[in-house]
C-alpha cells in the first residue's frame, strides 16, 4: 500500500477542546465523564461525557452568530475541523481539491427532538430543522471553511468515523484525490441516551472497561478530523508529516443487531485485515486502543478477538472510553487522535476505573510508561449490527 | 483499469415490485405521496421473521435475496448500503413515544433498528456475510457513494463482488415536512415514493450481466469547467466519445428548483442528446438515483439500439454525480 500520511488532526471531547487540553487530561488521568449538564434530559443519574461548552460558547469560539438550525454535532465538528485544517496548513482555496468525508448517526437529532412537539404546525425554519439528515451535518460542518471538492457521510453507528478514514484512504490509493479530510462528529441526544438506556447497557457509575464488575457504558460526545495525504502532495506542499495510517480493516460480525458474537469474529477479521494491509505482525504492535465500551458483552467479545489475533504477543491494551464516555459515531476519529498523541509523546493511554480482572479477559494497562518505543498502534471501533473496523497508526 | 459489471439489479418501488413491467406498463399516480408496492414477503422469508422487520428492511432484504439468487453469489465480498433517512418509521415512533411518555419506559426494539446501518448489517446477519460492510447516508447521493466505494475497492483488487443498494421509506409526517421545505409535493411534480434497490457489481467478465459500469465521478458545486473535465475523463477512461452515449438519464422531477440544475447541465454538456427522466416512472426519493442506475442497466440489456447511458444526479445542496454505463 502507498503511504497515507497524516498531516493534521483536531479533536473535541469531554476531556477538552483541542489537542493540547486533550493531551493534558490524558496524561493526568483526568476523566471528562461527569453529571449531565448540557443535554435537556431527566436522566441526570447517568454520568455522561459532555463537551464542556454550550452551543453558544462553541459559536463564540468559532466567531459565528447563533443559529437555531445549527446542530451540536455541527458545532463540535467545526471546532475539530478548524484545528485539523490549521495544523495541515490548508486554506480556503485548497479545499476545492479536497474531499470531505464525515461520519455521524445522530446527526441533527438534538434539534429535531427539541422541536418535535411543534412539528405538526411549524414554521419554515423548524421544517428545515426537522428535515436535516446525516448529510446535512456534514454540510453544516464544512460551511464556514469553504467548498470541498466533494462530500460524503458514513453512518455505521459506533464505527462510523473509522469507516470515514477507510473511505478516505481508499480515495487516495485510487488517485481520486491527493488530500482528504476524514473523521466524525456526534452530539448527545435524548433519542439515543434513552435508546441505550432502554437497552440497559448504560452504567449508572463511571464506566469500567474490562473490569469484572463492569456494568455498561457511559455515553459521550465529540468530534475529530484527520487530514490524510499522499507522498506526492506532502512533498509538493513541503509539509513534514509525523504519522502514517499504515493499515485498516472492515468486517462484519454478522451475528446480532446489538450484540457481538462470543468469539468476536468480526473484530478478529477487521484486526487481521488491518495487520495484513500494513504488512505487520502482531508482535509489531506496541499498544492496542480497544473499543472497550464497558458493556459486559463488548469487552468479553473484544477480549477474545484480541487474544485470537495476538496470542502470545499481546501488547498493552486499554480503552479510553473511561475518559470520554462512548462518543459513538465520532469515537473512531477521536480515539485515532488520542493514538497520535500517544505516538508523538510516547505514552500509553491508561484505562481508568479498572479493579478486578474479568474471567479470560484482557487485563488493561494502567501505566503510562511504555516498555520501549511505541511505533505502531492498533485502534478498534465496533458498531451496532457488527460493523467492525480497525486501523493501524504508525510513527514515522 | 479493472472492468466492473452490473450483474443483476432488482427493485421494490411505486412500480410493480421485482419486475421490469414498468418498461411496458408503468403504473401512474396522481397522489403526491405513494407508498411502495410491496411484494409477497412470505415468498422470501418466514412469517415470524417478517413480523420482526419494518417495511424498509423487508423490502431491502427481498431485493437482496433475489439478486443473490439470480447471481448465485451467497456471500458477496462487500455489502455497501445507501440510505438517507434510514429507519424513519421507527425513528418517529421513538420520538412519538418520548412525546407521550416522556423519557420513561421506552421500548428498546425500535431503537435497535433505528440506526442507519441497520439495513446493511441486517443483510449481512441474514446472509451470514462477514466481508466489508458499510453504510452511506448523504442526502440524494447516498446510493452513488456506494457505487463509488465498490468501484474503488475493485480497482484496488480488494474485492471482486459487491452488493450495493439504495433504500428509503417515507412517512406521512416526514412527507409533510419535506413538502414544506419544497423537496417534494410541489405543484407539477412527480410523486414522492418509497424504494429498495439491490444490485450486484462483479469484476468477472465471464458472468452474464446487464451492463458494464464504465465509471463514476462525484463532486460538490462543480464549475462548468469541472463538469466538462469530469465528462471528458469518464469518456476517455472508457475509450469512448460523446457520440457513443445514446441517452442521458436525469433526475428531473417537475420541481423547477430541481430541474433547472439539470437543464443547465444538459444545455452545456449534452445539447443534442435524448434524455430520460427516470423519476417520472419511479417518483422522487433520496435514494432514487439507485432506481436510475437500475433502470439504465435493464434498458441497456433490453434495447438493441442503446449503446451507452450517462446518468446525471444533481441536488439543490450542490452534490453532483455522473455515472457512465455501456453494453
Amino acid at each position: 500500500m502507498i503511504p497515507i500520511y497524516i498531516t493534521g488532526s483536531g479533536v473535541v471531547s469531554a476531556i477538552g477542546v483541542g489537542k493540547e487540553a486533550t493531551l493534558a487530561a490524558l496524561q493526568a488521568g483526568q476523566t471528562g465523564v461527569r453529571k449531565l449538564k448540557y443535554l435537556d434530559s431527566c436522566h441526570d443519574e447517568l454520568p455522561v461525557g459532555e463537551v464542556q461548552l454550550s452551543n453558544h460558547e462553541m459559536n463564540q469560539l468559532m466567531g459565528v452568530a447563533d443559529d437555531l438550525r445549527h446542530t451540536r454535532t455541527a458545532l463540535m465538528g467545526r471546532l475539530a475541523l478548524r484545528e485539523a485544517l490549521k495544523e495541515a496548513r490548508l486554506e480556503r482555496d485548497d479545499l476545492k481539491a479536497i474531499p470531505f468525508i464525515s461520519a455521524t448517526t445522530v446527526g441533527g437529532m438534538d434539534r429535531r427532538e427539541a422541536y418535535y412537539a411543534q412539528e405538526a404546525e411549524c414554521d419554515d425554519v423548524h421544517a428545515e430543522i426537522s428535515t436535516h439528515h446525516c448529510g446535512s451535518s456534514t454540510e453544516m460542518i464544512a460551511e464556514p471553511f469553504g467548498e470541498f471538492a466533494s462530500m460524503a457521510t458514513l453512518s455505521t453507528a459506533c464505527s462510523s468515523a473509522t469507516n470515514a478514514l477507510i473511505t478516505g484512504a481508499n480515495m487516495l490509493r485510487c488517485g481520486m484525490a491527493d488530500i482528504v479530510v476524514v473523521g466524525g462528529s456526534e452530539s448527545l441526544s435524548k433519542f439515543h441516551l434513552n435508546g441505550f438506556n432502554a437497552l440497559m447497557i448504560l452504567d449508572h457509575e463511571q464506566c469500567r472497561p474490562f473490569d469484572r464488575d463492569r456494568a455498561g457504558l457511559n455515553l459521550g460526545e465529540g468530534a475529530a478530523y484527520l487530514v490524510l495525504e499522499t507522498e506526492a502532495s506532502v512533498k509538493r506542499r513541503g509539509v513534514k508529516p509525523q504519522f502514517v495510517l499504515s493499515g485498516y480493516g472492515n468486517a462484519c460480525d454478522a451475528f446480532h443487531q446489538t450484540a457481538s458474537s462470543p468469539d468476536g469474529e468480526g473484530a478478529y477479521l477487521a484486526m487481521q485485515e488491518a495487520l495484513q494491509l500494513a504488512g505487520l505482525k502482531p508482535e509489531d504492535i506496541q499498544y492496542i486502543n480497544a473499543h472497550g465500551t464497558g458493556t459486559p458483552n463488548n469487552d468479553e467479545s473484544e477480549s477474545h478477538a484480541i487474544q485470537r489475533v495476538f496470542g502470545e504477543h499481546l501488547p498493552p491494551v486499554s480503552s479510553t472510553k473511561s475518559f470520554t464516555g462512548h462518543t459513538t459515531s465520532a469515537s473512531g476519529s477521536i480515539e485515532a487522535v488520542f493514538c497520535l498523541l500517544a505516538l508523538q509523546h510516547q505514552f500509553l493511554l491508561p484505562n481508568l476505573n479498572w479493579h478486578e480482572p474479568m474471567e479470560d479477559g484482557i487485563i488493561p494497562v494502567m501505566e503510562q510508561k511504555p516498555q520501549g518505543e511505541i511505533r505502531h498502534i492498533l485502534s478498534n471501533a465496533f458498531g451496532f449490527g457488527g460493523n467492525d473496523s480497525s486501523i493501524i497508526l504508525s510513527k514515522l | 483499469m479493472k472492468k466492473v459489471f452490473i450483474q443483476a439489479a432488482e427493485q421494490v418501488s411505486i412500480q410493480e415490485p421485482l419486475s421490469e413491467q414498468w418498461m411496458t406498463e408503468p403504473l401512474s399516480y396522481d397522489e403526491p405521496l405513494v407508498k411502495a408496492q410491496n411484494p409477497a414477503f412470505r415468498d422470501y422469508m418466514a412469517a415470524n421473521e417478517a413480523r420482526r422487520m419494518g417495511g424498509l428492511m423487508k423490502r431491502a432484504l427481498v431485493t437482496t435475496l433475489k439478486v443473490l439468487k439470480e447471481t448465485g453469489i451467497e456471500h458477496p465480498d462487500a455489502i455497501i448500503t445507501g440510505t438517507c433517512l434510514g429507519s424513519l418509521d421507527y425513528t418517529e415512533r421513538i420520538l412519538d413515544a418520548m412525546l407521550e411518555n416522556g423519557e420513561e419506559a421506552l421500548s428498546p426494539t425500535h431503537f435497535m433498528q433505528s440506526t442507519h446501518n441497520t439495513v446493511g448489517s441486517a443483510l449481512a446477519i441474514y446472509t451470514k456475510t462477514h466481508g466489508y460492510n458499510t453504510t452511506y447516508s448523504h442526502g440524494s447521493i447516498s446510493f452513488d457513494l456506494t457505487v463509488q466505494d465498490a468501484w474503488m475497492q475493485m480497482q484496488l483488487s480488494k474485492i471482486s463482488t459487491a452488493l450495493v443498494g439504495g433504500h428509503d421509506e417515507m412517512t406521512e409526517d416526514y412527507f409533510s415536512k419535506l413538502q414544506q421545505v419544497g423537496f417534494v409535493g410541489v405543484e407539477g411534480m412527480v410523486p414522492c415514493g418509497e424504494m429498495a434497490m439491490s444490485m450486484m457489481l462483479n469484476t468477472d467478465p465471464s458472468v452474464d450481466h446487464l451492463a458494464e459500469l464504465a465509471g463514476i465521478r462525484m463532486s460538490f458545486r462543480p464549475s462548468r469547467e469541472q463538469l466538462q473535465q469530469q465528462l471528458d475523463s469518464l469518456l476517455g477512461e472508457a475509450d469512448m466519445t460523446l457520440a457513443d452515449v445514446s441517452l442521458v438519464m436525469t433526475g428531473m422531477n417537475g420541481n423547477p428548483a430541481n430541474d433547472q440544475l439539470y437543464k443547465a447541465t444538459l444545455e452545456m454538456l449534452f445539447p443534442d442528446k435524448p434524455t430520460m427522466d427516470y423519476k417520472r416512472v419511479f417518483g422522487e426519493n433520496y435514494t432514487a438515483s439507485a432506481l436510475g442506475l437500475y433502470a439504465a442497466a435493464h434498458l441497456l440489456k433490453q434495447k438493441e439500439d442503446l449503446k451507452a447511458i450517462l446518468l446525471l444526479n444533481q441536488t439543490e445542496t450542490g452534490d453532483c454525480s455522473m455515472m457512465l454505463i455501456k453494453k
